[in-house]
């Protein structure tokens, strides 16, 4: 208990401050803070110069952006559909409604690995999509917009879980006054239910894209992995693995850990603006 | 006093209520029914003799033993790490809590490949303790310890972040109760926290589970990939995918699916049984 | 109800006509056949306990609940064809239902912003509505917050405000008051008052405070479990209520069950309380605490239980037999009486109602000797002293 009293007030009522913390901040320092601080370590292992030098690599810097618009993109679909589908949770009472409501939670649950061949089984161009795509001209499979599909897929749960809660607790009386005020159904939408569901959305929005930016397993397998093209930066830190290129290996995983960071700060600061409102 | 809200949503117009509907029937469908449907149609192409064979093939079991010791392993450690978590955050006040708060999601905001990269620039050959473990022939990186450490970083968060936000809502009331009436520590944990707390703490151990049995970035960077030996299910479906055969890589996709959707049955049931164990102690 | 009435004031014009309506919710009937007639400038309260069926009456006449049967007119329209938002009503929920999301300033200004472009104002001069409306309100200071940023009484008239800005023909209010606590209530009560003498828009408020009513409005629409029970003004109802529920719920009061024989009003053991002109037969006597008196007795049936002496009126219990009265005296009566709890008194009952049936008017209650000083008022025969 010496912890205890260091941390904060003196003499409290309820035991076990200084096990729980001890226990918690051990755990997250052995294994979460120790393997990501030598991972940095790692990559600055060799000077400055040779981080820039792994990062600033053609193939990296491609893949950086295939992984950062492939996930924007996806986010900004997960958006609509997500949006869209919370909307329909929330205001209407069909059959089907609850089961639709359950499997939204399927991309949390299903191994992404198993994503990745559903996906890529799906969109291939003998695949039932794939198949109706093939004609239009469009393919999927094994080529940037494959990759799109499966963050679309493991980034829907986050905005229509983040948003659901909202539309769900925004009072009727809202809309009523906007109804009475002479306000169209298309302003309630704009002007009353979007300006309070916003922040949801945005929170919903950008998790989607964090999670696409690290997102592995149910994109190798439909992305097709074709280095400058559709090559993901997660796949990157496993060929210089495989390659026994650590020290290029932690460069981009420290950039990609400094790219949380910032997605992490993002969703904080969204999360404390939309609380204050 | 009486049904507010009703007739609002009611006259939405209809024509634009169905249209809503259909749409987002059709997206739940494409996105979420169709990537289901395929594992399963795909699993049974030749046959449910095909299927079986698939399952029972030697390196097949071997996978499935070892993601369900890998699971085991790492439940355990994320359970006691998300109790005692959520024990210090929810009960406590202290200077870095937050920031205490952030670090336990951490694991979530980083890409699972980073998980397994981390082991392996730890303990790999060329790592920082490389050499010395390589000295005292100790096996951490393509080996089961790694195994374990890269799923137990990926599934750290899950169990503290059912149980922190609860605890947090029902107060330390009850625990002050207890322990003014002369219970101890433990007894108060085990009698009045541990009741309380219980639904979500399974919705935590679940969640925790499916992910580490699913878990496929981070393993896939550490487990070196040796049949029979260090292959989970996920990274067996990849082999065998990459092998072209497809069926047999479906049929150990259609377990992990079966595993996802228990999981979410289960849950949604723990949500249920919550939800009506929490108004039959509030009746307001 | 007064189908005469409601003929003869068509031709005068009201602003506001409800016929003939019904409403259920499944099994629960919240309007069963409502008839009521609001005229141009008038402010009506619909008064009645919770699930008496007046928020929903507010609610449809907003267009904001569709009836099962029955038709709204206003004017000479019939509004029901109206979608709420054509119905030119401004509308007061009873918390506010503000949008969060914006200024004071834009909350007020929504209903002009909503206009289709043809017909909407500029924004100069939708900015210059806006603002006298907050000088209406007294609220030009805050235009740039946020409703969380408000106290109740301020969101309150914001939510007025905003109501008013489309200039609507009606203005309904959801139990406005409800939400706050009492001194503001109070206060806010007054400045509504003075807003409508200024204003003279027609205004219909819902409320289960029969304070309120009486105090705020030019007539009262008393409801119960889906009906009207009355309809007069304030003075009239209070006076003379239509039915014993009537009575009951407006104000404090006293029931006693007797029975009425050649004009005396008698208890059920023979004691006589008073006189009134009603039928022979089993009655319910409502007497309200203040036309109750006490006159000291050593061997009287009644005891003091209970006194709070604060304020203008001293405030008693007053066991008598089995049932508990309240009463209720000035404090220079009490004072000059010089009595204490535990104290043995009389009582007179000065007035009060009788009703021999529940669902029509009352019978006027009347001391015996009629004009008597109360101390030589009849006394009441209580049980209390046999016992």
């Amino acid at each position: 208990m010496a912890q205890a009293s260091a941390l904060g007030r003196p003499r409290r009522v309820i035991p076990g401050l200084g096990l729980s913390f001890t226990i918690t901040t051990s755990t997250l320092a052995a294994l979460v803070l120790l393997p990501l601080a030598a991972m940095v370590a790692m990559s600055l292992s060799k000077g400055l110069p040779a981080f820039v030098a792994a990062l600033a690599d053609r193939r990296v810097l491609a893949a950086f952006r295939v992984t950062i618009l492939a996930a924007l993109g996806a986010a900004v679909v997960s958006a609509v559909c997500g949006m869209l589908l919370a909307w329909v949770l929330t205001r209407y009472r069909f059959p089907g409604r609850r089961f639709i409501d359950a499997a939204v939670d399927l991309p949390f649950a299903l191994p992404t690995a198993v994503a990745g061949i559903a996906l890529t089984a799906l969109y291939a161009p003998n695949g039932w999509i794939g198949a109706l795509l093939e004609p239009l001209g469009i393919t999927v499979a094994f080529t940037p917009l494959g990759i799109g599909v499966a963050l679309v897929f493991v980034g829907l749960p986050f905005v229509v879980r983040a948003v659901q809660p909202i539309l769900e607790d925004l009072p009727a009386d809202e809309e009523e006054a906007a109804r009475l005020l002479g306000a169209t159904r298309t302003q309630i939408f704009l002007r009353v239910i979007m300006p309070a569901a916003a922040p949801a959305l945005i929170t919903g929005f950008t998790m989607a894209f964090a999670r696409g930016l690290g997102e592995y397993g149910s994109v190798i397998f439909i992305a097709g992995n074709k280095p400058m093209l559709s090559e993901i930066v997660p796949l990157l830190i496993v060929i210089q693995l495989d390659q026994y290129n650590y020290v290029g290996a932690a460069a981009i995983g420290t950039a990609m850990l400094m790219v949380s960071f910032v997605m992490l700060m993002v969703i904080n600061r969204l999360q404390a603006w939309a609380a204050a409102r | 006093m009486t049904a507010a809200g009703v007739p609002a949503r009611r006259s939405d117009g209809a024509l634009a209520r169905r249209l809503l509907i259909g749409l987002a029937v059709a997206v739940a469908f494409i996105l979420l029914g169709l990537p289901l449907a395929i594992v399963i149609v795909e699993a049974f192409a030749r046959g449910a003799w095909t299927y079986l064979a698939a399952l029972t093939d030697q390196d097949t079991l071997d996978a499935i033993r070892l993601t369900l010791l890998v699971a085991l392993c790492s439940v355990v450690v994320t359970t006691v790490f998300g109790v005692a978590a959520a024990w210090c955050i929810a009960r406590f006040e202290f200077r870095g809590r937050s920031l205490l708060l952030t670090v336990i999601d951490l694991p979530f905001s980083v890409s699972p490949v980073i998980a397994g990269l981390v082991q392996v620039l730890l303990f790999g050959r060329r790592g920082w303790l490389g050499p010395f473990l390589e000295a005292h022939d100790i096996r951490i990186v393509f080996a089961l310890p790694g195994i374990v450490l890269a799923t137990v970083f990926v599934t750290l968060p899950f169990v503290a972040r059912e149980l922190i936000p609860l605890m947090q809502e029902q107060g330390a009331e009850e625990e002050e109760a207890a322990l003014s009436l002369g219970a101890s520590g433990w007894q108060t944990f085990l009698r009045v926290t541990l009741p309380n707390i219980r639904f979500a703490l399974l919705t935590g151990v679940l969640l925790a589970n499916a992910r580490a049995m699913g878990e496929f970035g981070a393993v896939s960077v550490v487990s070196g990939h040796i049949r029979g030996a260090t292959n989970t299910m996920p990274l067996q479906v990849e082999i065998l995918f990459n092998d072209y055969q497809i069926e047999a890589a479906f049929a150990v996709a259609s377990v992990l699916a079966m595993l996802a959707l228990v999981t979410l049955g289960l849950k949604l049931a723990l949500e249920r049984k919550s939800d009506t164990h929490t108004h039959e102690e509030r009746p307001t | 109800m007064n189908t005469a009435t409601v003929n003869a004031k068509k031709i005068g014009g009201s602003a506001i006509e409800v016929r003939a309506i019904s409403k259920r919710f499944g099994d629960h009937v919240a309007l069963d056949n409502v008839h009521l007639d609001i005229r141009p400038g008038e402010l009506v309260a619909l008064l009645g306990p919770s699930g008496s069926g007046k928020t929903s009456l507010l609610r449809i006449i907003a267009g904001l609940e569709a009836p099962d049967s029955g038709q709204i007119m206003f004017g000479a329209e019939d509004a029901s064809r109206r979608q709420a938002g054509e119905r030119e009503v401004g509308f007061v929920f009873q918390h506010y239902a503000l949008f969060r999301h914006m200024t004071v300033f834009e909350n007020v200004a929504f209903g002009l912003r909503v206009v289709p472009r043809a017909r909407r104002l500029a924004r100069g001069v939708i900015a210059e509505r806006v603002t006298k409306l907050l000088e209406l309100v007294q609220l030009g200071w805050l235009a740039d917050r946020y409703p969380s940023q408000l106290s109740g009484g301020q969101r309150q008239r914001v939510a007025l405000a905003r109501a008013l800005a489309i200039e609507p023909k009606v203005l309904l209010l959801d139990e406005p008051f409800a939400a706050l606590d009492a001194k503001v209530r109070k206060e806010l009560r007054r400045w509504l008052r003075a807003l409508h003498e200024e204003v003279k828009l027609t205004s219909v408020f819902v409320t289960h405070d029969q304070d309120e009513a009486l105090e705020l409005a030019d007539r009262v629409v008393v409801m119960s479990a889906g009906k009207v029970e009355q309809i007069g003004a304030p003075g009239d109802v209070y006076t003379a209520p239509a039915s014993a529920f009537v009575h009951e719920f407006l104000g404090d009061t006293n029931r006693l069950a007797c029975r009425v024989a050649a004009g005396r009003v008698l208890l059920a053991d023979g004691g006589v309380l008073g006189r009134a002109e009603a039928p022979d037969g089993e009655a319910i006597a409502y007497v309200r605490p203040h036309e109750l008196d006490v006159v000291p007795s050593a061997d009287a049936p009644a005891v003091i239980h209970h006194a709070s002496t604060f304020g203008p009126l001293v405030r008693l219990i007053v066991a008598f037999g089995a049932t508990n009265l309240d009463v209720a005296m000035p404090v220079e009566r009490w004072v000059r009486l010089g009595l204490s709890v535990n104290d043995r008194v009389d009582l007179a009952a000065r007035y009060g109602a009788v009703f021999t049936d529940p669902a029509g008017p009352a019978a006027r209650l009347l001391p015996m000797v009629p004009g008597a000083p109360f101390a030589a008022a009849v006394r009441l025969q209580g049980a209390g002293r046999r016992a």
